[in-house]
């Protein structure tokens, strides 16, 4: 990964920056909409990949360590996926996302939701996403 | 319907304010995957490079190219990593690592 970042500062002009995008190690939270109304029913996990993100936030820490980049604003924003039947979901998670899971609590809390009678209903996935901007530090 | 990802352009929001105007502006994306995020902004930019190592995703971003951008070559998508990406014109205003390192 610092291979990475120290290639992507050959590739940028004096000037340029890098905008990293990346989740951090953390669940997602899963929310069930009824109408107006986010009912918080628990978390999908990927620890497959939080030893990635983990990876990626030192890589990160070790190109500013070593004074080729310096971070120049940072943040998060809330990435949502919409679905709108637990089946929906568990497609959707076998296809794009096949090493989460969700425990069995709050897989019956989505179940128990969805059941109900209202029609405008969905299930909410939301993950925290981390950007920064970061700008290359000329070679003295 | 169907899965909708992102469906408040979220991400097209915080690349927006974080990355600046991009009028004008060469881009690199490292980790483009299916041009989820590339289509959101690559009207803005005079020219977008996005790479990303999964051949089978570089096809579908291909294959969706929205019709508003129908000057294919401001656009244009490899299945490399970066690792391996030797780009003709080194030299970008703006890269983009999307959910890739």
């Amino acid at each position: 990964m610092v291979h990475a970042l120290e290639k992507i500062r050959r590739l940028l002009r004096p000037g340029g920056v890098l905008v990293d995008i990346h989740p951090p190690p953390e669940p997602s939270s899963i929310d069930v909409r009824i109408g107006g109304q986010l009912h918080p029913v628990g978390w999908l996990r990927d620890t497959d990949d939080y030893g990635d993100y983990e990876a990626a936030d030192a890589a990160l820490a070790t190109i500013v360590a070593r004074g080729l980049f310096t971070v120049e604003r940072q943040g998060a924003f809330s990435f949502l996926t919409h679905v709108d039947t637990p089946a929906e979901l568990r497609r959707y998670l076998a296809e794009e996302w096949e090493n989460a899971s969700i425990d069995d609590v709050t897989t019956a809390r989505i179940e128990e939701w969805m059941s109900t009678s209202e029609r405008d209903k969905e299930i909410i996935l939301r993950e925290s996403v981390r950007i920064a901007r970061l700008a290359p530090i000329p070679k003295a | 319907m169907p899965v909708r990802t992102d469906p408040e352009d979220s991400e097209a929001t915080a690349l927006f304010d974080f990355a600046g105007d991009l009028a004008g502006k060469r881009v690199l994306e490292i980790g483009c995957g299916d041009g989820r995020l590339t289509w959101r902004y690559a009207d803005r930019a005079a020219r977008v490079v996005a790479i990303d190592p999964d051949a089978d995703e570089i096809a579908i971003a291909q294959e969706d190219l929205p019709p508003s951008l129908a000057r294919r070559d401001r656009v244009v998508f490899k299945a490399v990593s970066i690792q391996d990406f030797e780009p003709v014109e080194p030299v970008f205003d703006v890269v983009i690592l999307s959910w890739a390192l």
